[in-house]
């Protein structure tokens, strides 16, 4: 009896060992940091310059009726990327809600306001992870905040995620606005 | 000594009198002294900002703190310049932007932080023809459900999910309140996020990973005024058992949950009908299956408290669900669901012999397809449910010829539908979505076992042509019209056709 219980203890709480020995190695459901981020969407970039605009009423106006999305953070957290000492870019990192929860995400934009690449960083959802797909990502390549960047318009919903394509989208777009009224 | 010291300092004194007092009588025009207040003011409104900034720290609960990446250095000969009045604080410590939340439904800041609380519901209203009233149509209409999703955050790895949902208009005693709906936990779990690949989804009550419906139900998310057809009766939504689980990635484009939970049983008896030794009714008083051949599983969903459940065993279920690159635009999901035995402590035939163990399988593939640069939209799915031993069916031996079931059951659907933007209206931009849908359910194959005589009357093979448009003012309101018609193999037919128009929403 006594041998049995333990064999009995041991595979019960076997998961709980596995679990333990993964949770300390991995932070929540990141995909990448904001560094990672950053060299995959500048490679040659020889130096990340971090910068906080803080929006004006009339910025954000402004950027509300570029990207007919609401503005509700007072500022952006924004990067300069530079090579060899000259801008080579903007990187922006943002969030949205996804149905429940915050969708960390990257933009990054060359000097003309074209998107490079989107990246999700950090997903917290039990659902819609789907969007962490790169090739649904790379549809905002290119972009620029005189393309829709609308879901059934020129970027695709994901059924099944379709909150947090939907928001992550229009986190985009805010974002293309944010440059046209800010960085531009 | 003293006296030369004391006349030298009232002298610069005077001197400095001299010296500034035609420079400020000169210079304090009203103008000047509004453009200085207007700087201070602009200078406190900046401080105020930056202050904000550091206090509120950028998000709620859950808001990401990206890691400060910027390398020291000043900026460089061709830094942007922001716009005029756009204050651009290069390296500055604050971690992003500030943020009013709006946690509460999408429209008040959350008095806790971490808390958010979403809502979805839908109406119903029209004519539905009533079977037991000779298919007499009748006109009538259904607040349905109105669900509260409470959600909270303890750390940014660990968050708690629920829905309460109120049905069918709430429930009340006295009579002139006139309800007789619902107040359910449908879904209260914790998720602890250990990585992308393996999470684990503490016991609670939580949606049966079968099929597409069950999960994803707010009616923005469906065409039709009702659930289609195999979403409610062989999937017998909304489906939320005591169960837990775990999920992840398995690669990009694949994601797994798999979940042990109460299991379904054959006891159709509401939860009064219990008796205090949690059994079934002591025979002969005979009880209702929860399995038939006439209604699938809509009987069959184990009681979610009070230690109420019937039976000793557990089920499992498996979910994959898939998006191929490949194929832009389409997911798909496959689960399997196996019990046991549905068959609940004390079951017996009318006969008085008792019933023994019968296992029941679920199989559901389903896939949602939306072809790029279209307005085109296809969806079709497949649910078989497969009986180990039908002989123990209570369906099978309740006196009752006509809701036998047979070895397995089955049904499929195929869904046609086009999005056609409408433009922009108050404010929204709007969206029209005609669609047909035609299902195809058998709830009474062969291979019929039991001491029942067996004389199924048809009611159970069905032909379900369901049409329709559903109008989004935005993606978060869907305004619907819907007919449906049933045609299955009894005489005098279903008599069970509807014309209904819904109002469904969700926000968050």
């Amino acid at each position: 009896m006594g041998q049995r219980s333990a064999a009995d203890w041991a595979r019960l709480a076997a998961p709980a060992a596995i679990v333990m020995t993964i949770a300390p190695a991995s932070y929540a459901n990141r995909y990448l940091t904001v560094e990672e981020a950053q060299h995959l969407a500048f490679p040659e970039a020889s130096q990340f310059v971090e910068a906080h605009v803080v929006f004006r009423p009339a910025d954000i106006a402004a950027i509300e009726r570029l990207s007919g999305q609401r503005v509700h953070t007072r500022g952006q957290q924004v990067w300069k990327a530079l090579v060899a000492g000259r801008l080579a870019g903007f990187f922006v990192v943002d969030y949205v809600i996804g149905k429940h929860l915050v969708i960390d995400y990257s933009v990054a934009l060359a000097l003309d306001g074209r998107v490079k690449a989107v990246e999700i960083l950090e997903y917290r959802e039990a659902y819609g992870s789907e969007i962490t797909s790169h090739h649904w990502l790379h549809q905002f390549d290119g972009k620029t905040g005189r393309d829709p960047v609308a879901i059934d318009k020129d970027i695709r919903n994901i059924s099944g995620a379709t909150l947090s394509s939907q928001h992550v989208t229009e986190g985009v777009k805010r974002i293309l606005a944010f440059y046209e009224t800010c960085l531009r | 000594m003293a006296g030369l010291r004391r006349f030298k300092l009232v002298a610069i004194g005077l001197l400095g009198v001299l010296a500034v007092e035609p420079t400020s009588a000169r210079a304090v025009t009203p103008e000047e002294i509004n453009q200085k207040l207007k700087a201070l003011e602009d200078e406190v409104r900046s401080l105020r900002q930056q202050l904000d900034a550091v206090k509120t720290n950028a998000a709620p609960a859950q808001a990401p703190a990206p890691v400060p990446a910027a390398a020291p250095g000043g900026a460089p000969p061709d830094s942007p310049q922001p716009q005029p009045g756009a204050q651009m604080a290069p390296q500055s410590p604050a971690p992003t932007a500030t943020v009013t939340n709006k946690d509460l439904f999408g429209i008040l800041p959350s008095p806790l932080e971490g808390l958010k609380i979403g809502m979805y519901g839908e109406f119903k209203f029209g004519k539905v023809q009533n079977p037991d009233a000779n298919g007499q149509w009748q006109l009538g209409a259904d607040m349905a459900r109105i669900v509260l999703m409470p959600s909270y955050a303890f750390t940014d790895s660990i968050f708690l999910y629920s829905e309460i949902e109120f049905e069918h208009g709430g429930i009340a005693g006295d009579e002139d309140d006139k309800s007789n709906g619902a107040v359910e936990v449908e879904q209260a779990w914790v998720d602890f996020k250990i990585n992308p690949y393996f999470n684990i989804r503490s016991p609670g009550i939580d949606l049966i990973p079968i099929g597409y419906t069950n999960l994803y139900h707010e009616p923005t998310l469906f065409y039709s005024v009702n659930r289609p057809a195999l979403a409610t009766g062989l999937v017998p939504t909304t489906w939320f058992q005591p169960a837990m689980s775990v999920y992840g990635r398995v690669v990009e484009n694949l994601n797994y949950q798999v979940q042990v939970s109460a299991s379904l049983e054959d006891f159709g008896n509401g939860i009064q009908s219990r008796p205090d030794n949690n059994s079934v009714p002591p025979f002969p008083d005979g009880y209702a299956p929860g399995i038939s051949g006439k209604d699938a599983l809509v009987f069959a969903k184990a009681p979610n408290g009070d230690f109420r459940q019937l039976s000793d065993v557990l089920a499992t279920a498996g979910r994959l669900s898939y998006t191929p690159p490949f194929i832009p635009g389409f997911a798909g999901s496959t689960s399997l669901y196996y019990t046991p035995s549905t068959t609940p402590r004390g079951a017996y035939s009318d006969t008085g012999l008792p019933l023994r163990r019968s296992s029941l399988t679920m199989v559901d593939t389903e896939f949602r397809y939306r072809v790029p640069e279209t307005g085109f939209e296809f969806r079709a799915e497949y649910v078989g449910v497969f009986f180990g031993n039908n002989k123990n069916l209570r369906a099978n031996n309740d006196s009752d010829p006509t809701n036998n079931v047979g070895s397995a059951m089955y049904g499929m659907s195929g869904e046609i539908a086009y999005h056609i933007p409408l433009g922009r209206a108050l404010g929204a931009e709007w969206e029209a979505v005609p669609f047909y849908r035609y299902t195809y359910q058998n709830l009474q194959t062969g291979g019929y076992r039991g001491s029942d005589l067996n004389a199924p009357t048809g009611s159970g093979q069905q032909q379900i042509q369901t049409m329709g448009l559903a109008v989004f003012p935005t993606k978060k309101l869907v305004l619907k019209l819907t007919y449906q018609n049933v045609i299955d193999q009894q005489r005098g037919g279903c008599k069970c056709d509807y014309v209904l128009g819904g109002v469904g929403f969700y926000f968050n």
